[in-house]
């Protein structure tokens, strides 16, 4: 496929506290074993995309860790592969290198950009969990004679797992692009006003934008430098609104499953969503890869209790767990009880501990006797490392 | 001739043998290649252990039904052996001049591919079997074979007398240095079993493995032939004492109890054990999902697996589905294989892909219960069907699909 990935690593706002605090948003464990950005590689990889660039900005460790050379997803390759795009001090760039909007990350990143063989641009960012075919979209954009095509989606059911600065678009009859409305506000209503406190939320009946563009290499070349000229660098405002009535920006909707993830309460909740069987069939559609680790398959000891849960390889159960979703190498001790909780990566449960709706990090230690308990719309966060 | 960069010591793994004691589960895939311990294959403990042990060149020679084996190994990636230099090289029979020929032996095997040995020029050469279960630092051997100066080492374990006929055992003098061989003897005069884990200088190998080929009644076997001859010729020979758990798993027997010692933390073979890793290709499915009325009890269980019945001391591969109330008890479910609702599984080995449909009952014995009891295996051989409500005795092996006993709705 003649097209470059181009993801953004981190998101622009997000309210995950803690737990973006040691990672981009990117490298965010999910769903047991998966993390972020795993769902998105494999979207392209499935897509026959072998040329992707992620451009990364701060706390970007974790997410090289996992991703590599790329060899799980199969982008190590000559031609095209993957890129990690970092930010960088040049003696003679403005600022320090550090970028504060995606216009400037683009122009920053533009050599690197241009230097791959791809006609075409497909942008992404990190926060959603979908499974597009970006050949058909591609083939829309070409078909459409599109200068940018922009991935929307109608009827939200679950305002909660949709980003809360999403755009609003404006599609008319023929499909193009008239109006964006930022940080969803229309008629005064943001995203957040669908949403209350009680998990109850309110159907949006709109196009809601999911971050994903297409367009070609050279024109977005040449609008990121026109923008730079101008100082214009918010990517919604001075690009998609403001040339939305002399460019041709197509909408492409969108019809299939997807999740959103920008707070610790879509983050709770798209991981217990995923403890439904046509959910987890629809996110799980095709091949998700991540990296390996090679942990043993997962141990049941006499006397443990497990009921609609996810768990990873490496784990060790012998107390009572009911719908968590638990990433690889967990152990809970004997006598304990976890219940609606996601549990990262080699984190230890000691006997006789009692949790609700909690997210525990990577590396936390629950000691004996402990006893934590949140709400759905508000989890009890505990950060990497911590002993509790 | 090819030159490649020389290597101390490279393995060769042998991996050619059909296994027929394990009848159906070896019909189409050589034992090497079968599953085991829940997420891997047999022959990840031999790669495991070279790799971990710091050996980086390893040919795999094949000969009975290779497709599996090649496709599983690849080009080595999942047990960091796609190396520039070295790594995993499948070495299959091939035609010379106008003659070819299979492996005739263990050792005519090895002479075989004196050619692929001789491009690392290596100063020795680890002789491995692709059917055993273990994990042991070959370093460490080789440091032994190095102290004492051997022309061969051959690792040993100890084992109960009366079981020692079944094996090569060795007898030794305070030095370790073997004074007699005896290959599967009547009667046993040490009880130092034979793992099949050689080590040889590589220059003297050569010399008897050319020798052992114009010998027209030898059957190039290395228990059989190469080992006596250079005894009888006295050279040196050493045996490297390894105390860790070592199975053989050429049995159905073997194969169930092997699986079992995985979920007995009485059994030295712990195989979470991080600076120790045994390494497999991946599945690649997402987590197991565990539902609401599943009882789960003493179990191991894998990737992409959706359990919904009852699991009791059993070994559970990637990708299978337990329906609501199927009992499996003590048994191992390799991947893919589908167990319909109210389907019973006991003491049984259930090969991959396999479907056992609703109601049906595998190794069920309909009389009283005894306590430690002797139980036969039943074995269901891969992709085959079990139609529902169909009953499959205690001890059985199926090779064949079977209808169910009701027509399905």
């Amino acid at each position: 496929m003649n097209v470059l990935g181009i993801i953004f690593s981190y998101a622009e706002r997000d309210n995950l506290r803690e737990l973006t605090k040691p990672r981009t948003l990117a490298s965010l464990p999910i769903g047991g074993k998966y993390r972020m950005i795993d769902f998105i590689l494999s979207n392209f990889v499935n897509s026959n995309i072998f040329d992707v660039s992620i451009i990364t900005k701060n706390n970007y460790h974790s997410l090289i860790d996992h991703v590599g050379s790329g060899k799980e997803w199969d982008l190590t390759r000559k031609i095209g592969g993957l890129r990690v795009l970092t930010p960088f001090a040049s003696p003679d760039a403005k600022g320090n290198g550090i970028y504060n909007s995606r216009v400037e990350a683009l122009s920053y990143n533009m050599n690197s950009i241009k230097r791959s063989r791809a006609e075409y641009v497909i942008m992404t960012n990190c926060s959603t969990i979908y499974n597009i075919d970006f050949e058909e979209l591609l083939r829309f954009h070409v078909d459409r004679r599109a200068d940018i095509t922009a991935v929307y989606t109608n009827n939200i059911q679950d305002p909660s797992l949709l980003a809360y600065d999403a755009p609003f678009y404006h599609v008319n009859d023929s499909g193009r692009i008239e109006d964006v409305r930022l940080f969803s506000e229309e008629n005064g209503r943001r995203i957040d006003d669908y949403r209350s406190a009680n998990g109850e939320n309110e159907p949006i009946n709109k196009s809601c934008g999911l971050g994903v563009f297409v367009i070609r290499k050279s024109l977005l070349d040449s609008l990121i430098a026109d923008a730079m000229a101008y100082g214009r660098l918010d990517f919604y405002r001075d690009i998609l609104q403001r040339l939305a009535g002399s460019l041709n920006i197509q909408g492409y909707e969108y019809q299939k499953y997807f999740m959103g993830i920008d707070s610790i309460s879509s983050y709770m909740r798209a991981n217990l969503k995923l403890l439904d069987v046509e959910i987890r069939n629809k996110v799980f559609e095709n091949v998700v890869y991540t990296k390996v680790k090679d942990s043993v398959p997962a141990e049941y000891v006499s006397g443990c209790v497990v009921k609609n849960s996810i768990i990873s390889d490496g784990c060790r159960i012998e107390g009572t767990i009911e719908n968590c979703v638990l990433s690889r190498g967990v152990k809970i001790a004997k006598d304990s009880i976890v219940r609606n909780s996601v549990i990262m990566q080699n984190t230890t449960i000691m006997e006789n501990v009692n949790l609700n709706y909690v997210i525990l990090d990577k590396d936390v230690i629950v000691r004996e006797n402990r006893k934590l308990s949140g709400h759905e719309t508000f989890p009890v966060v505990i950060e990497k490392a911590t002993i509790v | 001739m090819i030159y490649a960069k020389k290597k101390e010591m490279i393995a060769m793994l042998l991996a050619g043998g059909q296994g027929s004691r394990l009848g159906v589960l070896t019909k189409d895939v050589a034992k090497p290649a079968v599953p085991f311990g829940g997420k891997y294959r047999i022959i990840d403990f031999p790669l495991s252990n070279c790799v971990n042990s710091g050996i980086d060149t390893i040919g795999v020679l094949t000969q009975y039904q290779p497709l599996e084996l090649n496709t599983y190994i690849g080009n080595g990636q999942p047990w960091d052996l796609d190396r520039i230099n070295g790594g995993v090289s499948i070495l299959p029979p091939y035609v010379k001049g106008k003659a070819g020929e299979w492996y005739k032996g263990t050792a005519n095997a090895i002479l075989q591919n004196s050619n692929f040995i001789e491009m690392y020029h290596p100063d020795y050469v680890l002789v491995l079997s692709g059917d055993h279960v273990y994990k042991m630092n070959y370093e460490l051997m080789l440091d032994f074979h190095k102290e004492t100066n051997a022309d061969c080492t051959i690792a040993v374990i100890q084992v109960p007398f009366e079981e020692a006929n079944r094996f090569g055992v060795m007898s030794t003098d305070q030095n370790r240095q073997v004074y007699e061989f005896q290959e599967k003897p009547e009667d046993p005069k040490s009880n130092l079993a034979s793992m099949g884990v050689y080590i040889f200088n590589w220059e003297k190998l050569k010399d008897y493995l050319i020798e052992d080929d114009n010998d027209p009644n030898s059957e190039n076997d290395f228990g059989k032939n190469v080992i006596p001859n250079m005894l009888n010729a006295g050279e040196r020979l050493f045996a490297y004492t390894y105390g860790g758990y070592w199975k053989d798993v050429g049995t159905i027997e073997s194969l169930w109890e092997a699986n079992m010692d995985i979920l007995d933390p009485n059994v030295p073979l712990k195989l979470n054990d991080p600076p120790w890793k045994i390494y497999a290709r991946n599945a690649g499915q997402p987590p197991h999902y565990i539902g609401e009325h599943a009882e789960l009890k003493n179990c191991s269980i894998s990737e992409g697996c959706m359990i919904y019945g009852k699991v009791d001391h059993s070994i559970i591969f990637p990708s299978v589905t337990i329906g609501n109330n199927a009992i499996v008890s003590n048994s191992i479910i390799m991947p893919n294989v589908s167990i319909g609702e109210g389907a019973v599984i006991e003491y049984a080995i259930i090969g991959e892909n396999a479907i056992i449909e609703q109601g049906a009952t595998v190794g069920c014995i309909n009389t009283a219960k005894l306590s430690g009891e002797h139980r036969e295996i039943t074995v269901i051989g891969q992709d085959i069907r079990i139609g529902a409500k169909n009953s499959i005795p205690a001890g059985e092996m199926v090779e064949f699909s079977l209808p169910g006993k009701e027509p399905l709705r």
